[in-house]
């Protein structure tokens, strides 16, 4: 399909770097005897720890589908790789912060539609902003967009978005993530509002060529891309939810990139097989153990509170995480606005001071539960748990349980203490999300209710001042953790492999950003 | 034979009915909520809501039922409302990886097996036979997915013969990433049949008829091969048959470890995130595989045995 | 063939004389001595952790070196011989029980609580194990006697059956009919007369399902679906072998012989136990 474009040359550096590549790939030495190098005929093969879900960003179900949407269509601006937070321009030429509530933005003229669904206008980045937070789509993901009223468009690719109130994470989430992809109305339209697992129009330097569902996602360049030529003629996602697997097969030659469980880094760090490479990034997850403040057996804080003091961290990371991560202060994690230098309680087990306040509650012969998931790392960290709390005569028995019932602990009556880990995006908002008082019954399953707290969350977000927000995400976990249901393990690692031909371009926790894969 | 085969299918067709409704009932029973699961924390209340309708599961249960099999008269599966796509869709491209994952399994199994129980039953109480015995009897052992690891590190990583993960493209690339999951997974019934074949064989060459073939002279070799193995393997058809449902399950191990599309994997993913039409999907798929095959084994074991009809 | 005191000795003798019986008697008394005696057998407490020592190759102190947590992987499969008899044990007898119970039932009884009978087996072996597990597991949670409970139900059919076609078969035996014809109360015909043959093939065919028992019991453990941490299940070492192959092969080792040795222990035995008891039965399984 012909669009018309006013800018069409092929960017200089593009094409330098497209002919580094070839000249790469030429001195690229083969192994003899090895079955396939994965790098080799411009393929690049990635694993994903699933499988894609939806082609529409409204309806994306986080990393897993970001990881293709990223790359088939356009944001305003994108994560920038490297090991600091912060973005780049992508499909905006122009974009800047009027005032609190007003970013003004001017798209670029060289950004086209396939499928005949022409170039990239202002009305399309409004209807794709304002579909998120519209009642009728029932976006999942509509809290990324925050308070956005409208987008105002003032010419045919500038406009204006127009919140309703501050909001911070606009630069860290909602413009860069998942809602930042720019659809084309037009086509969006033309098939009722919805796209499911076919696109309908991409403008990324990638298309979606195939999909063969839970075996693999294709995506291939862009012939008409006019920006920056990506490195790879072809890219491969293919879902593998084990990581044992995921690693065997990049050893076999198999994967160009992959996450690595915790397990192996000591191993890669020796050094990674077929000249791979290994680079250990942070993550922003947080795993913590949970108790549930309306159970009748915790209701008494100095009991929460000897069970805090009595789990050692630092024993529960070496034996889960093979002591390849650091322990946690909270819930956000380092690099973040918010992420307290240490916690209230420290992360060394003191039995004595647990004994003390086991003592002082009064409570005798405690039996609990602890729920987890049924993963070998949960599970080995539930049993140091077990085995540390026993130590000051608390008895906990391990529930472990499949995927399905565990996250559907919120209707659990009888949930007593979990080993839980959410998932966490650039920006502290996003943490506090869940501890709220309107999350009890959904995602709070401490069902922790703070009026301070719930204040906290709401009125942070809005909050410019980056040390003021600071101050007050911080003062939020205290909060959490003077309640006592709340014992603080790690945001856990990101390790990552890839091998000898590709330079992988990574957020700063390790994600992908396939975009900008390059050849070395 | 005409009767039996009508009043055999019949009743597949009735274990098929009982089972999924069982299955129906259980699955219902079992804690999680699909939509929160599949959704994520971040759903509104509407499209939960909406969902929850879309799948019925505000309903009554015997409603839910009703609701299911009525679809299922019609040939429809439902839709699988998380990505818009039918389940009749997404579980039929599934079933074939899984399909020639089992048929490959029985093949190799199969032939091997029937050869080693067959050769140990020509040498009774030899050193061959009683290595072969405990062999075999040691395969039966080995759980799959340990098999099913270890294989991959050997002949994928280390030796590099075959590729590790995945299902291939073209028909020869299809082949060769068929091959480990396929001893994986087929190891453990290489003995079973074998010891099935020696047993029978043994008991075969022990009457009459076999006995007068050798009394006419005829060469011992021929004796083995023509009369003794082909009587000897009618077990052999009813454990495959009954085999299909075992290897269902084990194609689960394979799946996982290799990163393999399959009927097994979609199994687990659809429970674990309890997305009833694709669970009722693939249960309905894997047992009616299930049911069909006894049913032809015992069909293929009744026409060439005619005393099995009466039995059943 | 009720069996007196002289004619179980008969059998043990009978077996004994054969080497694989000997060799599967041998093995297996090894494995239930283990698991009774575990805790006076093992060097170090089976759920001990040290987490210093984690994932130890062998040497003198720890035989197959330590897990994750530093236990004493040789402590742990000497102790799960007790969980997997545990399983196997109740599961084995309670499937054979209730098999033995229902297939009589079904073979003497009415042609329609037959049919009923015969569509109750065929419903269970229908789903795929794992399918089932998964559901039941969901259900009620996972623990030991969720693993029992699994493993019986899908076992009951593979009874239910055989003992159904040996009541079949003694129902028109010339000496069941002899007794018939004699007045005897069917309670006697089936208590006295038939029960103790199907006992006989039934416990043959127990004998060489417990290892299948035990290698289902590690399947559901792979699938986070078995005991509950600490115990020591041959299939949770299995399992934290299979996460952790690449650090250390010691556990799935440590895992895995033990479920090989049993195999061919309860095989050989159950084996050499039909050709003492019943030479007729080679075809059965």
């Amino acid at each position: 399909m012909k669009i018309e474009w006013t800018k069409t040359a092929l960017g200089r550096r593009g094409f330098l770097k497209g002919a580094m590549a070839l000249g790469a790939a030429a001195a690229l030495p083969m192994g003899l005897g090895s079955r396939a190098m994965a790098a080799e005929g411009g393929t690049l093969r990635v694993r994903s720890y699933g499988d894609m879900q939806s082609i529409d960003p409204a309806f994306s179900k986080g990393v897993i589908d970001e990881e293709i949407h990223a790359s088939i269509y356009n944001k305003l601006i994108q994560y920038k790789p490297g090991r600091e937070w912060d973005w780049q321009m992508d499909a905006a030429a122009m974009i800047e912060q009027g005032d609190d509530t007003h970013i003004k933005f001017a798209l670029r003229d060289d950004i086209g539609f396939t499928n005949g669904f022409g170039a990239m206008t202002a009305e399309d980045v409004k209807f794709s902003f304002e579909r998120i937070v519209d009642e009728a789509t029932d976006s999942p993901n509509k809290p990324d967009m925050g308070p956005l009223s409208h987008v105002e468009v003032t010419g045919e690719r500038e406009g204006t978005i127009v919140l309703k109130e501050p909001f911070a994470p606009l630069w860290s989430i909602a413009l860069p993530y998942i809602t930042g992809n720019i659809v084309s109305k037009k086509a969006w339209e033309a098939a009722g509002g919805k796209a499911t697992t076919d696109p309908l129009a991409e403008s990324g330097p990638y298309l979606r060529d195939s999909w063969s569902p839970k075996e693999k996602t294709v995506l291939k360049r862009n012939p008409d891309w006019k920006g920056e030529a990506p490195a790879w003629d072809t890219i491969e996602i293919l879902p593998i939810d084990d990581e044992n697997t995921a690693e065997i097969a990049f050893e076999a030659g198999e994967l160009d990139f992959t996450r690595v469980s915790l397990g192996s880094v000591e191993r890669y760090r020796a050094g990674v097989p077929n000249g791979g490479t290994l680079l250990e990034y942070p993550s922003l997850y947080y795993a913590w153990l949970g108790m549930n403040l309306d159970h009748p057996k915790l209701q008494n804080k100095k009991l929460r509170q000897a069970i805090q003091h009595a789990i050692d961290v630092p024993s529960v990371l070496e034996a889960a995480y093979f002591g390849a991560v650091e322990p946690s202060t909270g819930i956000i994690a380092p690099g973040l606005a918010g992420h307290r230098p240490q916690s209230l309680v420290p992360p060394q087990a003191d039995f004595a001071k647990a004994a003390e306040l086991l003592a002082e509650s009064g409570e005798t012969n405690v039996t609990l539960k602890l729920d987890t998931l049924n993963k070998t790392t949960f599970t080995t960290a539930a049993q140091v748990i077990q085995a540390t709390l026993a130590q000051i005569g608390i008895t906990v028995e391990v529930n472990v349980l499949e995927s399905g019932a565990f996250w559907a602990s919120a209707d659990n009556e009888d949930l007593q203490l979990v080993l839980n880990r959410y998932s966490m995006t650039p920006d502290p908002y996003y943490a506090t999300s869940w501890f709220t008082t309107e999350q009890v019954g959904h995602w709070n399953w401490e069902q922790f209710s703070n009026e301070e707290f719930d204040k906290i969350h709401a009125e942070a977000s809005q909050l410019t001042d980056l040390a003021k927000r600071d101050e007050m995400y911080r003062r939020a976990q205290d909060l959490m953790e003077e309640s006592g249901a709340y014992r603080f393990l790690t945001h856990e690692a990101t390790p990552v492999i890839h091998s000898a031909g590709i330079v992988p371009a990574l957020r700063p926790d390790g994600l992908a950003l396939l975009r900008y894969f390059g050849k070395a | 034979m005409l009767l039996y085969a009508t009043r055999r299918f019949g009743l597949a067709l009735l274990i098929l009915i009982v089972a999924v409704t069982v299955m129906f009932l259980m699955i219902r029973a079992v804690p999680g909520d699909p939509v929160q699961i599949m959704l994520g924390p971040r759903a509104t209340p509407e499209l939960q809501a909406r969902l929850t309708a879309e799948l019925a599961l505000d309903q009554p249960i015997w409603k839910q039922l009703l609701i299911f099999y009525g679809n299922l008269v019609q040939g429809d599966l439902g839709i699988d409302v998380f990505s818009g796509r039918s389940v009749t869709a997404i579980v039929f491209e599934q079933l074939p990886h899984t399909l020639a994952l089992i048929f490959a399994s029985i093949l190799w199994s199969a032939l091997l097996g029937i050869g080693l129980g067959a050769y140990a039953a020509a040498h009774p109480n030899t050193l061959i036979d009683r290595i072969a015995a405990a062999l075999s009897v040691s395969f039966v052992a080995a759980p799959a997915f340990v098999v099913a690891l270890l294989s991959l590190l050997i002949f994928a990583v280390h030796l590099q013969w075959f590729p590790a993960i995945g299902a291939g493209e073209g028909f020869w690339g299809r082949l060769d990433h068929l091959v480990l999951p396929a001893f994986a997974i087929g190891l453990s019934w290489v003995g079973y049949i074998a010891r099935l074949v020696r047993a029978s064989m043994l008991e075969v060459m022990g009457e009459s008829h076999i006995r007068t073939a050798r009394a006419f002279g005829i060469h011992e070799r021929r004796v083995v091969m023509v009369y003794a193995l082909r009587i000897a393997i009618l077990p052999v058809v009813t454990v495959i048959g009954v085999g299909m449902g075992f290897l269902l399950s084990s194609a689960v191990f394979a799946e996982i470890v290799f990163a393999r599309p399959g009927l097994g994997k979609l199994v687990i993913d659809s429970i674990t995130t309890r997305n009833y039409p694709i669970v009722m999907g693939s249960v309905l798929i894997s047992t009616g595989l299930f049911v069909v095959s006894t049913a032809l084994a015992d069909l293929i074991n009744a026409w060439l045995d005619p005393r099995a009809r009466t039995a059943a | 063939m009720a069996k007196s005191r002289s004619e179980l000795g008969q059998i043990v003798t009978g077996v004994a004389r054969d080497p694989l019986g000997l060799m599967g008697l041998i093995i297996v008394g090894t494995i239930v001595f283990c698991a009774i005696f575990a805790y006076w057998i093992v060097p170090f407490d089976p759920v001990g952790m040290n987490i210093k020592d984690r994932l130890q190759g062998p040497s003198w102190t720890h035989l197959l070196g330590t897990d994750q947590l530093g236990r004493d992987t040789f402590s742990r499969v000497i102790a799960g011989g007790q969980v997997a008899l545990q399983v196997a044990l109740p599961a084995v007898f309670g499937a054979m029980a209730i098999g033995l119970t229902l297939g009589m039932i079904a073979g003497y009884g009415p042609k329609w609580l037959d049919n009923l009978l015969m569509l109750f087996f065929d419903t269970i072996r229908s789903f795929p194990t794992v399918m089932f597990a998964l559901a039941v597991v969901a259900l009620v949670g996972p623990s030991l006697q969720t693993v029992v409970f699994v493993v019986m139900a899908t076992s009951i059919p593979t009874y239910g059956r055989v003992a159904r076609t040996q009541t079949l078969t003694l129902r028109n035996s010339e000496f069941i009919l002899a007794e018939r014809s004699m007045g005897a109360s069917m309670k006697r015909i089936l208590g006295v007369h038939m029960l103790p043959n199907i006992v006989g093939v039934l416990a043959v065919l127990a004998a060489m399902d417990i290892p299948t028992v035990i290698a289902l019991e590690a399947g559901l453990s792979f699938l986070g679906l078995g005991v509950k941490p600490p115990t020591p299940s041959w299939g949770a070492l299995l399992k934290d072998g299979y996460s952790l192959i690449r650090q250390t092969p010691w556990l799935v080792v440590g895992g895995g012989l033990p479920i090989i040795l049993a195999t061919l222990g309860f095989t050989f035995l159950g084996e050499s136990l039909r050709d003492v008891v019943d030479p007729k039965l080679r075809k059965q399984r």
